[in-house]
């Protein structure tokens, strides 16, 4: 074997705790080694024609660059060597930078570690095998988790670039929590005016399948292949009959259901549209309200119906979907102020639930808006009077660790300015009060907004935080305290509107598990890396976006929902894929079949398998990776007892020669 | 009991409801009692169940001969039916097509041997019959351990020493591998070569990375038969290797291999409510 090692300086970042020229000429005199130099960029493009010419020139056959972490450059390396007819995977790295040269201060120790490192390597490329990378078909299909404005967006843009998508939405109505809000910040215009329309396109696409009422109930397969299976809720109508026309949901006698639409400040028959723009304007039984469906009378909805579409026989089905990449856009829910939570306290001082004019911000935006249950009229929840003061209080629910909640909510303040100004718009003689703790308007025309609710509308904010709210004679009493002013506070108000914090939706942790992804420790969905792959995860093909993933406004879901789509997209250009050889295999000879290995895998990659001979007899079982599936982190090299697993471009002979090169 | 022991395998012979039965037999009534594989009805007068019945006979189900010879029948004690539990948990037997013969059992040696006094399964379970009573009493979970705590006692340096002079011993004889029932891999690690994984020579270093490295496959599958232990021509007691990590396997998990058959095995499975206090 000729093997070529290039010690790169990284500037100083190498060359001023490790003797760079030293470890060459300590290197050169390894077995196996033909060439050993250094330099000062080898990711640079000198650096990289240097190890081009003496690949050519040297007859190389095995490279090994000590540079920074294989994560940052060793596909940069790779690439050069396949440019010059040398198997990419005949590339090692040596990191001397971050397990070397960074930590380390004592230049001579620090040399002899990075000979020791380079050592290592040496041996390790001597066992490396060349590998070709995995081709796996793509089904040019995506499914999309969430019908709100993040999910719309990726399912429009995805549809848009010629693909076909499933968009799978728990509600019966696609929209999300986007088209309840009134008018959005910076700009206050209307938010279901600029939602029903890309809503409409979703439900009228010819690619786009919607499945509403419906829910993932498993994933299986993996990048390029996946199968899902979702669960359509009974709906006890048929959308295929049903024109949509209202007369059962006019007719139905149980018309005092919460609304979930108006975050239950308006009420809802039992069978029901969410709102009049719902897509599809199809409507729904609730199976915990129907009489019908309860105790078997009623079913006056069935008689009013002259299309025949109402069926209380509607079972759920489960039906299964073949797609190539999965955009998770399952958004947010509310904290549940009042309540202890989990990990999270409840904020039981302010009196939410406990007073009906202590609402949260979701809710204010139903009263505020023009399709809401006071049709837009500013009414307070217990009386329907109209409030001339109103306290709004922000980070509830966030940005306190004795809450259980450090995170920051981010689009809290700029809905708190929104609100104080939309409350002014309404009510001329009314007064704002805001308690805040810093107001954060990061975005474009987002602090001129927040100036704008404070010096054109009239928004008092006091810094500070509110420790107690409670009734008097139907007014709430807020104290609180001005820290600027340096004052306690005491403010009468009519309504109080929590700016409660944003939580991942309900369930994403199991959704999470079905998709094999990472979450966080609030459940916020992990993306691959936080800045450069910000809409990706750990598993191929499953992409992220919007509120699920972190508290997001609605134009960064939108940008991520294309980012996610723009990915997809990327994923569906080729007819094939290619994955990185780097898998394991199982030696089916001497496999024991305990199966350990299946139930260790956290990417489901292995499979259980029967050997048998041409005429169909059971010679063994064996365990089988799905080289497809596979993401070569070996477990399963771990946790055989037989070490039947090995893991390709790691493999035991690899790892035992770099140790025994070492001792 | 003998006699129902012996109707039942005739029976289970003369039915074809098994093509063998792998039971005991003795030729010296004061000697040990050895397996015996009995496939003719008329033989079953030679099935003998006493306290000399040491034999963890489930280490013959995953046996190429034994298989060969078609549908078994396994006699098993308490201690020993946990073995067929893990077994088929691991999928190395089909446990639908093996008989089951659960033996009440009093203990066994004279005096009785270790893992005898602190059993809590003298009736066994999971099996597809008992034959014969025995009266069970639980044993808390610091009896069961009780062994390790003067062990544990002494001083890391002291133990190496304890176990460098007991290994020094070991003859890489393997007779505690081909009796374990959970030694069943077809390839054992201890004699792969490319890598070596473990020195083949008989050094105490190599000794011990053969023993730490057996116990650690053991590690959450170990029903505790102690079948290495008395196997073990250099007397060596490894029971203490497994039921170290047997303690940590019930402490850590809740865990005991063998006890529940619709438990997933440890080692395959994550819980949130896992302890990680091992995390450090």
């Amino acid at each position: 074997m000729r093997i070529g090692v290039f010690t790169c300086w990284c500037g100083e970042n190498i060359a001023r705790h490790v003797d760079c020229q030293k470890v060459a000429e300590a290197i050169r005199n390894l077995l196996g080694v033909h060439c050993s130099v250094d330099y000062k960029y080898m990711c640079s493009d000198p650096g990289q024609s240097m190890i081009r010419e003496q690949i050519r020139n040297g007859k190389l056959t095995g490279l090994v660059v000590a540079a920074c972490s294989p994560h940052m450059h060793l596909k940069t390396f790779r690439k050069a060597a396949e440019a010059e007819g040398l198997n990419p995977y005949m590339v090692e790295m040596a990191n001397v930078r971050e397990h070397c040269a960074w930590v380390h201060h004592d230049r001579e120790a620090a040399t002899a570690k990075a000979i020791d490192i380079i050592r290592m390597a040496v041996a390790k490329v001597q066992q490396n095998r060349p590998l070709a990378a995995i081709r796996v078909p793509v089904t040019k299909r995506a499914m999309v988790i969430g019908g709100g404005v993040a999910g719309i967006q990726a399912a429009l843009d995805i549809a848009d670039a010629g693909f076909e998508v499933v968009l799978v939405e728990r509600d019966p109505s696609i929209g999300g929590k986007m088209a309840g809000l009134s008018e959005t910040f910076p700009t206050l215009d209307c938010s279901q005016c600029i939602l029903t329309p890309r809503m409409v396109d979703v439900g009228q696409h010819p690619r786009i399948k919607l499945h509403t009422y419906s829910e993932v109930e498993a994933v299986n397969g993996y990048v390029g292949n996946f199968k899902v299976t979702v669960r359509k809720k009974a709906r006890y109508v048929d959308i295929t009959k049903c024109n949509g026309c209202g007369d059962c949901w006019n007719k139905c006698p149980q018309k005092k259901n919460l609304s979930e639409f108006d975050f239950g400040m308006g009420k809802r028959t039992a069978i029901y549209v969410p709102f009049p723009q719902a897509v599809p304007a199809r409507p729904v039984i609730d199976r915990e309200a129907c009489t019908m469906l309860l105790k078997g009378k009623c079913g006056i909805c069935a008689k009013k119906c002259t299309r025949g579409a109402i069926n209380f026989e509607d079972q759920d089905q489960l039906i299964t979907e073949d797609v190539g990449a999965i955009v998770a856009a399952t958004g947010y829910k509310l904290c549940d102020i009042g309540k202890d939570e989990g990990r999270y306290k409840g904020y039981g001082e302010y009196g939410f639930g406990r007073y009906a004019d202590v609402i949260d911000g979701l809710q204010f935006e139903r009263i505020v808006s023009a399709s809401g249950p006071t049709g837009g009229e500013i009414k307070r929840p217990s009386d329907g009077k109209t409030p001339k003061s109103v306290v709004f209080i922000c980070c509830v629910g966030s940005r306190d660790d004795a809450k259980g909640c450090g995170y920051c909510s981010k689009i809290c303040c700029m809905y708190v300015a929104k609100h104080t100004m939309l409350y002014k718009h309404k009510v001329h003689d009314g007064q704002a009060h805001v308690f805040y703790m810093d107001i954060r308007a990061g975005g474009k025309n987002y602090e001129e907004f927040v100036r704008r609710a404070i010096e054109q509308d009239g928004a008092e904010y006091h810094r500070g935080r509110v420790s107690r709210i409670t009734e008097h004679n139907g007014q709430l009493i807020v104290r609180g305290v001005d820290t600027l002013v340096g004052e306690a506070m005491t403010i009468e108000a009519d309504l109080v509107v929590l700016a409660t914090a944003m939580r991942p939706a309900d369930g994403v942790e199991s959704l999470a598990q079905k998709l094999n992804i990472g979450y966080d420790e609030y459940g916020f969905l992990s993306e691959s890396h936080p800045k450069l792959r910000p809409v990706e995860t750990n598993t191929a093909g499953v992409l992220v976006c919007g509120a699920c993933q972190a508290p997001k406004d609605i134009p960064e879901s939108v940008a991520q929902a294309s980012a996610a789509a723009a990915k997809v997209m990327m994923l569906f250009a080729r007819d094939e894929l290619t994955r990185e050889p780097e898998v394991a295999e199982v030696n089916e000879q001497t496999c024991a079949a305990c199966f350990s290995c299946v139930r260790g895998c956290p990417y489901k990659a292995i499979d259980e398998a029967d050997i048998t001979d041409r005429q169909g007899r059971l010679i063994k079982r064996t365990a089988r990776v799905n080289p497809g599936l596979c993401m070569g982190c070996g477990t399963c090299v771990a946790i055989c007892p037989s070490k039947s697993v090995d893991l390709a471009g790691f493999t035991e002979q690899q790892v035992y020669a770099m140790v025994e090169s070492l001792v | 009991m003998l006699n129902d022991l012996r109707q039942t395998a005739r029976q289970l012979l003369a039915d074809k409801k098994v093509d063998v039965v792998i039971g005991y037999g003795q030729a010296d009534p004061a000697g040990p009692a050895y397996p015996v594989f009995i496939t003719r009805p008329e033989d079953t007068e030679q099935l003998v169940f006493n306290d000399r019945c040491y034999n963890n006979l489930t280490t013959f189900l995953t046996r190429k001969e034994i298989r060969a010879m078609g549908r078994a029948a396994v006699l098993v004690k308490g201690c020993d039916a946990k073995s067929v539990v893990v077994l088929a948990v691991e999928s190395q037997i089909d446990r639908q097509s093996v008989v089951v013969i659960g033996m009440a059992c009093n203990g066994v040696g004279q005096p009785s041997l270790a893992k005898c006094r602190t059993c809590d399964v003298h009736m066994p379970r999971h099996t597809d019959m008992v034959i014969g009573q025995a009266a069970d009493h639980a044993i808390e979970a610091k009896d069961r351990y009780a062994e390790l705590a003067e062990m544990m006692s002494k001083s890391a340096s002291e133990r190496l020493a304890y176990w460098g002079q007991e290994l020094s011993r070991c003859v890489k004889c393997y007779a505690c591998r081909q009796v374990c029932p959970m030694c069943y891999c077809e390839r054992c690690v201890a004699d792969k070569n490319q890598p070596q994984v473990i020195k083949t020579s008989a050094t105490t270093m190599g000794n011990l990375a053969w023993q730490i490295n057996r116990a650690f496959h053991l590690a959450s599958r170990c029903v505790g038969c102690d079948e290495c232990t008395r196997a073990c021509p250099a007397g060596i007691n490894l029971r203490l290797l497994n039921l170290m990590l047997a303690q940590a396997t019930e402490e850590q998990f809740d865990y005991r291999p063998g006890m529940d058959k619709d438990a997933q095995p440890v080692l395959g499975c994550f819980s949130v409510k896992d302890k990680e206090c091992f995390i450090k």
